[in-house]
């Protein structure tokens, strides 16, 4: 009711485009929102990075502190590199702290994608297309029926041989 | 006067030789669409929405009765176990007079992310060993399941015990909790619901970024120097080539799936507690009671054995048989050890119970 007299200053599918306009910027507010969370966990993903390249680094230089002259002493001393880099990244990756913040840097960038989800649903809807929601639908229907007609097959083939035994 | 930081006239000429052979890498290097992965002659006998059942050739005047299906990963392509004559897992069975099947899954589309455990399971596994069974006249097939695809052929095992004669599980996924592998880390703390929610089926790029944070620096770093000093070399070269395609050629897999394979094994660790259901049926490990022969790779960065072998210990079989081999994953079905050691040894453990 109450909001009557305000529709009388909106004129036809214009209404729908200032609809669509509030959605669009209650979506770029939270995505801003979502930015900030996402930047909190990226930063801490490159400085879990930076921390270990660093700790990796000084353990590679008191195993190495001579630099190499020939060619056996280099290839030495990358074998020593690899090793302890590797090592290094493999802790830092198996470690609770990288698989916690990890879990979450990709949960904000989900979010993130889910908000242009949102966005890009206004946008297929002002022009009469199908939302990503309606086109799931669609293939979860499409799943329903396969499966209800591989089941009905296989029911016809047993009835089908159930007949052939009885002649 | 000779001065003290002079360079070793040796590195100088290993420095230029190495720049010559990046330099000369692209007249040696095929480009990707050249280099075709199937090397065993085989026919599609059987077409599910993606699915291809492929049926390879034989090789021998005779060949053992019962045939043998190998349900491949749901991660890259089952080019792997056929990538070169030499070092092909398939061709080496065939050879040694085995009827040889591969469910090749496919590559899940977006309209694909609602299929599911059941669908692989019940559905096209299910109705490719039917398919074989009619085919071959058996009653009862082979079954090889490898990395994930071994869960799916586990809890197929559990399901249709009747259709399975012997169980071969090579480096399966099956206890997510002792999983002491980088991507059991990521994979229990990730937020399975939001992903498949927001974008449907687990993209090939997250599978990239997995494969990245393994062995990065041997991986990203040495891997393609050796390439580089052996650019003349061109068996190293053509294997390389073979092995990076196959690499780079990872389907999608579809939300459902991965959702439940994701929660199922890696977050509640449900299958080797015999509390998994696929479709409302109870996934028993116990109902393995068929021959079974676990393969488990020592060095396996992506499966971990402490993964693998309790599926050992958990079947209800009293013909069982668990071999460690001294390799990786890859390097389980696809290198030399594999053809001296792991796939004469499979074959023998058939031979007897085919």
């Amino acid at each position: 009711m109450s909001s009557k007299p305000q529709a009388l200053g909106s004129t036809g599918p214009m209404r729908a485009f200032a609809a669509n306009s509030k959605k669009v910027s209650t979506e770029l507010i939270e995505i801003n929102e979502s930015l900030l969370e996402f930047n909190k966990f990226v930063t801490e993903y490159y400085k879990q990075l930076a921390e270990t390249w660093n700790d990796a680094q000084k353990k590679v230089n008191l195993k190495a502190p001579e630099v190499p002259q020939d060619v056996e002493q280099i290839d030495a001393f990358k074998r020593i590199w690899i090793d302890i880099f590797d090592n290094d990244f493999t802790e830092l990756f198996d470690s609770k702290k990288f698989g916690a913040n990890y879990g979450k840097l990709v949960s904000k960038e989900l979010e993130l994608t889910k908000h242009w989800n949102n966005i890009t649903n206004v946008i297929l809807q002002s022009v009469n297309l199908p939302s990503k929601e309606e086109i799931d639908e669609v293939y979860k229907e499409l799943h329903s029926l396969k499966k209800r007609v591989v089941k009905l097959e296989i029911e016809a083939k047993k009835k089908k041989d159930v007949k052939k035994n009885e002649k | 006067m000779k001065s003290e930081t002079a360079i070793d006239p040796k590195i100088m000429e290993e420095i230029i030789k190495f720049n010559k052979n990046v330099m000369d890498a692209p007249s040696h290097v095929a480009a990707p669409d050249e280099i075709v992965l199937e090397v065993t002659p085989h026919d599609v006998v059987q077409k599910m929405d993606k699915t291809r059942l492929l049926h390879y050739k034989p090789l021998t005047d005779k060949q053992h009765k019962t045939p043998l299906i190998i349900s491949y990963a749901l991660i890259n392509r089952y080019h792997i176990l056929d990538l070169q004559p030499e070092k092909s897992w398939v061709r080496n069975l065939v050879e040694q007079g085995f009827d040889v099947y591969m469910l090749d899954w496919g590559s899940p589309t977006a309209m694909d992310k609602y299929l599911d455990f059941d669908d692989y399971v019940n559905g096209y596994l299910d109705s490719s060993v039917e398919y074989i069974k009619n085919e071959a006249s058996v009653e009862k097939v082979s079954l090889q399941g490898y990395c994930t695809g071994a869960t799916l052929a586990t809890a197929y095992t559990t399901l249709h015990p009747e259709s399975v004669k012997n169980y071969i599980a090579t480096a399966p996924v099956i206890d997510g909790w002792r999983d002491t592998t980088v991507i059991s880390n990521l994979a229990k703390n990730m937020d399975v619901d939001k992903m498949v929610e927001t974008i449907g089926n687990m993209p090939p790029e997250f599978m990239y970024y997995c494969f990245s944070v393994l062995k990065p620096f041997e991986q990203g770093i040495e891997k393609y120097v050796k390439f580089f000093k052996n650019i003349d070399n061109k068996k190293f070269v053509d294997n390389f080539l073979r092995v990076e395609k196959w690499l780079s050629d990872t389907p999608p897999i579809p939300g459902e799936l991965f959702k439940q394979w994701i929660k199922d094994i890696y977050q509640d660790n449900l299958l080797i507690q015999n509390k998994m259901y696929v479709n409302n049926s109870h996934i028993d490990l116990k109902k393995i009671d068929m021959p079974i022969f676990t393969q488990v790779a020592v060095g396996d960065h992506l499966v971990s054995p402490e993964c693998s072998m309790p599926l050992h210990y958990a079947v209800g079989s009293q013909d069982k048989t668990l071999r460690m081999y001294p390799t990786g994953h890859v390097g389980m079905i696809a290198s030399s050890l594999s053809q001296k050691k792991v796939l004469p040894e499979l074959g023998q453990w058939l031979l007897e119970r085919s």
